[in-house]
């Protein structure tokens, strides 16, 4: 079988953080590398724990247990409003779900992410005007506040790991050990983080981002230059687990046999 | 009949410059673009748009330079990527942004049809936001020593959404087959101190009375009713038609430069004088491209 690709690691590194039941919400996000971060890699990683037997009831914004291998072509609304599903609620309920501290793990990226854990989608740049303006907020903040174990889904690269984010707009560890008990947040905050290059976790004590395996072919030296605060670092990096021949074969024939979660589809 | 069915000219020229303007909708669907696009087109100025998940009613608006501030959770264009009006609007300091996660921003529609003060919650704690919106504060609960966010009510001077169907007496439907994200339109209809709703078309009163269920806003909840098919052109609008992204695609194209979008604006928006030659220009290729084969649902 042909090598696995780095979303195919991505994936599967990212379900084996599972448990036996989980309440996990996917944003129905648009478009090319932030597709396949958002909704991509968390769908292929439900799946495969779901075929582990991991009871994962899946909330795709306002629909709950969709027919993950029916998905549609498009996300417009003729296609989408087809899709076969358990569920179709209003968009109060939907985000209801978090606020009533249901979701057990959710899946959130950004533009910045600093060595707690707090994201930016909002700006780049601190002045009185960015210097790039991005999106927004969007439902990151509430994840991140409300989710009772976040996933960070990100491209490892310099200026996404930042020493400092320019705006905290969904909050991970603040500024360390204790900080959201103080605040009273809900959530437990980001679990872990998965990159195209590594798995990343929380030292306990500290809460700060701690790289605990590099996936195959990535080196500990290229992880630490990739990344621009300073890691802390497992005394015994492991190397990611690979997909499994059968993970590869569950992935590629039954989860995703048309390509569409895991590559890119939309201009 | 109670004079409730106006042309979407006379319903957008109610509109005052500075007035406080919510935008149904959500990322590409059922903005009310025929709305925006007649805003764009008489000029208005200086507006207060709030949206609760925002796309390209919003940038076109900032790009025609009809807003002063923006108070929603996202503005994008989807698969294309970032507002390229919004950002450049941003990065140069003509308008102002108060942000909102999505719950705040629907906390505020949902307050102001509710007719309460404030919605509370743990909502955007720890986060950055609060400090760019004055509609986003602390309160201490009554019954403990928890401190929780206030997310105070908006209930804008005009509200506008798009919708499927209404009367002649303006009760709005939406089709039983609806994208349920765009129920956010439903407190944002409910929540304006005056509501304008365009629709795809006018129905009978004994059409609506088969099905009242569907009704998301009786008459006495809506002031203008304007009939405007494809009225959410080039967003999609649930079972009816989806979005024509290569429209889209040019326009995300001409809002590259200021220069560009002028052009764009002088071709698509001043060069139509109303919706109806809007769809002209358009054509019915395009048109009937993006209607669903299906029917409605």
């Amino acid at each position: 079988m042909r090598d696995a690709s780095v979303y195919e690691v991505m994936a599967v590194a990212l379900s084996r953080q599972f448990g036996e039941k989980e309440h996990g919400f996917i944003g129905l996000g648009t478009g090319d590398r932030a597709f396949i971060l958002a909704v991509g890699i968390p769908t292929v990683a439900a799946e495969l724990a779901i075929s582990r037997g991991a009871d994962f009831s899946l909330q795709y914004g306002t629909l709950f247990d969709p027919d993950v291998g029916g998905m549609p072509e498009t996300l417009g609304d003729p296609d989408l409003l087809r899709w076969r599903c358990a569920a179709r609620v209003p968009v109060e309920r939907c985000l209801d779900v978090f606020r009533r501290g249901l979701m057990t793990c959710s899946f959130i990226s950004g533009a910045q992410i600093d060595r707690f854990g707090n994201l930016n989608s909002v700006r780049i740049g601190r002045g009185s005007r960015p210097d790039v303006r991005l999106t927004g907020p969007i439902a990151q903040a509430d994840h991140a506040v409300f989710a009772q174990r976040t996933f960070v889904i990100l491209p490892h690269e310099r200026r996404v790991f930042v020493e400092r984010v320019d705006f905290v707009s969904a909050p991970g560890y603040g500024t360390g050990a204790g900080w959201r008990e103080k605040l009273g947040l809900p959530g437990g905050g980001p679990a872990k983080v998965i990159t195209d290059k590594a798995v990343l976790g929380f030292d306990p004590a500290s809460k700060q981002m701690t790289l605990e395996s590099v996936h195959p072919g990535t080196t500990v030296a290229e992880v630490l230059d990739a990344t621009g605060f300073d890691l802390l670092v497992l005394d015994e990096v492991q190397e990611t687990e690979p997909p499994s021949e059968d993970e590869l074969a569950l992935i590629r024939e039954r989860i995703d046999p048309a390509g569409k979660l895991l590559q890119v589809r939309i201009r | 009949m109670s004079g409730k069915i106006v042309s979407l000219r006379e319903a957008i020229s109610t509109i005052a410059d500075g007035e406080t303007v919510a935008l149904g909708g959500h990322t590409l669907r059922r903005h009310p673009m025929a709305a925006v696009v007649e805003i764009v087109r008489q000029r208005k100025r200086d507006l207060h748009l709030l949206g609760w998940n925002s796309g390209i009613d919003v940038d076109l608006l900032v790009g025609a330079g009809c807003a002063r501030i923006v108070e929603t959770s996202y503005v994008g264009i989807s698969g294309f990527g970032l507002a390229r009006n919004y950002r450049r609007a941003a990065e140069t300091g003509t308008i102002e942004i108060r942000e909102h996660s999505e719950i705040s921003a629907l906390d505020m529609f949902r307050a102001g049809s509710m007719g309460v003060p404030f919605m509370v919650s743990s909502v955007l704690m720890g986060t950055d936001v609060p400090a760019t919106n004055p509609r986003i504060s602390t309160v201490a609960s009554p019954f403990s020593n928890q401190e929780y966010t206030a997310v105070a009510a908006a209930q804008p001077d005009v509200a506008i959404i798009h919708a499927h169907s209404a009367d002649l007496h303006g009760n709005v439907q939406l089709d039983a087959a609806h994208w349920p994200d765009n129920d956010a339109d439903i407190f944002i209809g409910w929540a304006g101190q005056r509501t304008i709703v365009t629709v795809e078309q006018l129905v009978s009163d004994e059409q609506i009375r088969l099905s009242p269920e569907r009704t998301i806003l009786p008459r006495d909840a809506v002031t203008y009713v304007v009939e405007a098919p494809y009225g959410a052109f080039p967003c999609s609008c649930d079972s009816r038609y989806t979005y024509d992204l290569a429209w889209i695609g040019d326009y995300y194209d001409a809002s590259a430069t200021p220069e560009s979008f002028a052009e764009f604006l002088a071709t698509w928006i001043f060069g139509t004088p109303d919706h109806e030659s809007f769809l002209e220009l358009v054509g019915l290729e395009r048109l009937l491209g993006v209607a669903t084969r299906g029917g409605v649902l």
